[in-house]
């Protein structure tokens, strides 16, 4: 036996084979209507530019759809999905080798070609792809994952799949029987099925069964292929069309931008005002629950839910694409997951964004419609329209707060930049950090620090306003926009080239926000610049302490900026002990509660956001907990003051806790 | 219908304690880094006048300030609001006048604007708190008067309103034209404008009005012809000390400092 003469019969035991040709006609018809219908729909949204930069494309395509990274990051799921993935890939591409090598007479599927990939790694992911299945269905049906979506559909996709690969290996096993296939052993799984087959079946029975259910697995497949287009099994497809065409800037850059001179209406309550890629976001959805499972208003019990947002968006679009009439209905309110109660539950920490394998962008749309809410109808709750006010009149969100902008600097030298035209840098301290008294003592140690290092700096003081990040993501983007153009006038009057600020928030504005408006400076988050310093060695920091630290990342660090380093190599000078992980940590951080202009609202006690994180703080044994944002400062530390009972642990802004690693210098 | 509501535009009374001040001579509180904003009550009657038009339909609403430059934001927010016109009486004189002056500053802005068929003002400012332009008004315009208002309907012979008391509400009939002042209540709590009417509010013209266009002679309105004067304005000083009480156990720490707060007592 000759390795290279090895091949094996197709269409073995099949007669008019020309119905399956006949077949294939309707079942590509059926399919390339439900993708073309899919594709109309998503042109109906507006323009965005999602197909620039190719290359960058193709590697989020590589590295999320061919290499499931973002799928993996569940391991359980992600191992099943990689299983069932490249176990029918390569199934479709052993068809295509024999439809090649059959129809078009490439004489391919011989020799060493076939045994090793024809029959052997054929064999073996396919077999994958059935203990896949056999794993996703064990997951529905037992495991039962919270945020699951449990349908119909799903398990009839999971009982197809099962079918066609089970009908697959015994049709290989009874031909290797059947024609004793001197290469039979190539194909592991088959041969074992002939070895048994061989036992209770003749040859003839064994004929007759193959010749049945080749038939039967011909027409499950083609009716697959048929009915895929219409579930969410299109998203081999359209997923990886999503993930070609995500979002490449930060996350903390994916608000759109309203041109309100020619804008009809602002903000969205209509499925034809979102971009083509919103709505290839709906179609993209698995219904994997991710989004939700991370989303702290869901886990909180609220009721948010950015999966079904999703779904709810989809399930419009499909039926006004039935009644062929508009995509102009309105949405907000037309279903739980978009009454106005949820829209403003969410914290835009972003974690749905993060943790979506396929590239669906949630928190975005929510703002959308939040914006209509704010802009269109003036409806929204009560204390945020407190806030909004207060910017309105007063520049910063704070209502009720007695301290001015430079009540933090007393009984320091901190100069005015109206004092010290030529400082390197202006510290943008930010409403949180000068008007909420916790926050003074970090904005204190922050100046301490530069004095030490040496820099020349100064801050605006009194003129200083609101970045606009709270009033852009309560919705008010008009507002956003003000503040924006007159903040960055102050900048241009003193001639600030560098900034640097304590406020993740602030930061993530001025960084993502303010070029679009015209903001021409570089700025830095304090733990990144003062990472810059300690590189210099400006920092003579000696860990004297023997904190037990753990870092609470914020997410607009985190997450919105993918910045999670910078902070932590400066915590490890600090203290003599190891830092300390939380399970939830760096990209994958757990909001504090105060985004999304939520800070300014009074949650319900039971459904606090910053109680969940205080929990997962509390079941570590340290006694420090870091933070690099005031707005997480006043919420750890709230959360943490109601939860620790006798426990001693502080909550520390960075810039304290390395002052204190100066101090024990002296 | 012809509605009118006069509004005023005060220091922001959440005023950071560190930039209030208080300018000595002229016995008013300092502007230089105080924030401007609509008194809270003038929001409310432009409400409850908002509230009065919807419910009757073709109406419309005019605004009157009689105020600094500023007082064009607090014009531009109730044009927001949806208010129809705007009128600013230019006030350059050197000093706050009292009550009684504003009052007939208004009276003559008002009498040239035409006639109305309500006047609105809210019951009292947020910064002197005096409550008594509306009283003046309608002295100086003769017609009647009704304050502490927080609901209105039109009936035949012209409205019926709601005025709260210190026990409950009493229900009024008055004629049209009169003043009446508004008070806040939970349903004529200001509402948010919507976005475009702000853009719109600034494309609008605000009317502005001089001394001289009303022909009043600004060397009559003086310090000294306002017939309310304050006698002295000061911030009250606060002085606060800590001192640890001593003693060997709790029993003699508690009498130590029963001692201490009946001498503090006999001081005050």
């Amino acid at each position: 036996m000759n390795p290279s003469d090895a091949t094996r019969e197709v269409l073995w035991n099949i007669s008019n084979s020309w119905i399956m040709y006949a077949l294939l006609l309707p079942t590509l018809l059926i399919a390339g209507n439900g993708i073309l219908l899919r594709i109309k729909r998503w042109k109906k949204g507006r323009p965005v530019d999602r197909l620039d930069r190719p290359l960058e494309r193709l590697q989020n395509v590589w590295r999320h759809a061919v290499l499931q990274r973002r799928t993996m990051r569940n391991r359980y799921a992600g191992i099943f999905h990689a299983f069932i993935f490249w176990g029918f890939i390569t199934l479709t591409l052993a068809t295509t080798v024999v439809f090649l090598h059959h129809d078009f007479g490439w004489q391919i599927m011989q020799g060493r070609f076939y045994l090793y990939f024809q029959s052997l790694f054929v064999d073996l992911l396919g077999l994958l792809a059935l203990i896949g299945v056999g794993m996703a269905a064990w997951r529905r049906a037992f495991l039962q994952p919270r945020f699951l979506v449990q349908s119909s559909e799903a398990t009839w996709i999971l009982v197809l799949a099962f079918i066609i690969l089970g009908t697959g290996f015994l049709l290989e096993g009874w031909r290797i029987a059947a024609t004793d296939d001197p290469w039979g052993n190539w194909s592991p799984v088959g041969s074992l099925i002939a070895t048994f087959s061989i036992h209770w079946m003749s040859v003839e029975t064994m004929q007759f069964f193959h010749w049945g259910v080749w038939w039967f697995h011909l027409l499950l497949v083609f009716g697959f292929i048929a009915w895929a287009p219409y579930t969410k099994m299109l998203h081999p497809l359209t997923a990886t069309l999503n993930i070609y065409a995500a979002n490449l800037k930060p996350i903390g850059a994916s608000l759109k931008t309203i041109d309100f001179e020619s804008e009809e209406s602002f903000g969205i309550n209509r499925l034809d005002h979102f971009t083509w890629k919103d709505l290839m976001d709906l179609d993209a959805c698995t219904e994997c629950g991710r989004c939700t499972a991370v989303c702290p208003a869901a886990t909180a019990g609220k009721s948010l839910s950015p999966r079904d947002i999703i779904l709810d968006l989809r399930e419009k679009s499909r039926i006004s694409n039935k009644r062929e009439t508009t995509f102009s209905d309105p949405i907000i309110g037309t279903a739980p997951s978009l009454s106005t109660e949820s829209l403003w539950q969410c914290t835009s920490c972003a974690a749905c964004v993060e943790s979506c394998p396929v590239s669906i962008e949630q928190f975005p749309k929510i703002i959308d419609m939040r914006r209509f809410q704010v802009m269109e109808e003036a409806v929204f709750p009560e204390p945020m329209q407190q806030a909004l006010a207060s910017i309105e009149s007063r520049g910063h969100p704070f209502s009720g707060s007695r301290f001015s902008r430079l009540d933090w600097t007393e009984g320091l030298n901190i100069p005015e930049i109206k004092d010290r035209p030529d400082a390197e840098v202006l510290v943008w301290t930010g409403c949180g950090g000068s008007l909420v008294e916790r926050n003074q003592k970090s904005s204190r140690a922050l100046t301490k620090i530069l004095d030490r290092a040496g820099i020349s700096y100064a801050i605006l003081g009194r003129e200083e306003k609101c970045t606009g990040d709270p009033a852009r993501r309560m919705g008010n983007e008009f507002l956003f926009q003000e503040l924006a153009k007159q903040n960055i006038q102050t900048f241009e009057k003193y001639k600030v080239k560098t900034v640097v600020t304590s406020c993740a928030h602030c930061f993530n504005t001025f960084r993502n926000e303010y070029p679009e408006q015209g903001g021409q400076f570089e700025v830095f988050h304090h733990s990144e610049y003062l990472k810059r310093l300690l590189d210099q060695g400006k920092l003579p920091m000696k860990s004297s302490s023997d904190r037990k630290i753990t870092l609470h990342d914020p997410c607009y660090l985190s997450r919105h900026n993918h910045m999670t380093e910078d902070a932590r190599s400066l915590l490890q000078q600090t203290s003599s002990q190891p830092l300390i992980e939380l399970e939830r940590n760096r990209q994958n951080s757990f909001c504090c509660g105060g985004g999304g202009g939520l800070s300014f609202t009074e949650e319900p006690s039971e459904q606090r956001v910053n109680r969940q994180r205080a929990d997962e703080i509390l079941k570590t044994d340290v006694d420090t907990v870091a933070v690099a944002c005031p707005f997480c400062t006043t919420m750890l530390e709230d959360g943490i003051n109601a939860c620790k009972g006798s426990r001693d642990i502080k909550v520390k802004e960075l810039s304290e806790l390395i002052l204190e690693s100066l101090e024990t210098e002296e | 219908m012809k509605l009118l509501v006069c509004i005023k535009q005060i220091l922001d009374p959440e005023i950071p304690v560190r930039d209030f001040s208080i300018d000595r001579e002229k016995l008013e509180a300092d502007s230089a880094n105080a924030n401007q904003v609509t008194n809270i009550f003038c929001e409310n009657a432009l409400e409850t006048a908002l509230q009065l038009r919807d419910s009757v339909g073709e109406s419309s609403i005019t605004v009157i300030c009689f105020g600094r430059e500023s007082a064009e934001d607090s014009l531009r927010k109730a044009l927001a609001m949806k208010a129809d016109e705007a009128c600013l009486v230019m006030n350059d004189l050197n000093h706050t006048p009292d009550s009684a002056t504003t009052a007939h500053v208004l009276a003559s802005a008002i009498e040239s604007l035409g006639s109305f068929d309500l006047i609105f003002t809210g019951r009292e400012s947020g910064d002197w708190g005096n409550g008594q332009t509306g009283a003046y008004l309608a002295e100086e315009l003769k017609v009647p008067y009704l304050p502490f208002v927080d609901d209105i309907k039109q009936t035949d012979k012209g409205f019926e309103v709601r005025r709260q008391t210190e026990s409950g509400w009493e229900r009024y009939g008055i004629p049209a034209s009169s003043v009446v002042t508004i008070t806040n209540s939970d349903h004529n709590l200001p509402r948010i404008p919507k976005t475009r009417d702000i853009m719109m509010s600034h494309r609008k013209t605000i009317t502005r009005v001089s001394f001289e266009d009303l022909k009043i002679r600004k060397d009559e309105l003086n310090p000294q012809s306002d017939s309310v004067r304050p006698v002295k304005l000061f911030v009250p000083e606060k002085e606060s000390a800590c001192e640890f009480i001593e003693g060997e156990n709790l029993n003699a720490k508690i009498d130590q400092l029963a001692d201490k707060i009946m001498e503090i007592r006999s001081t005050l």
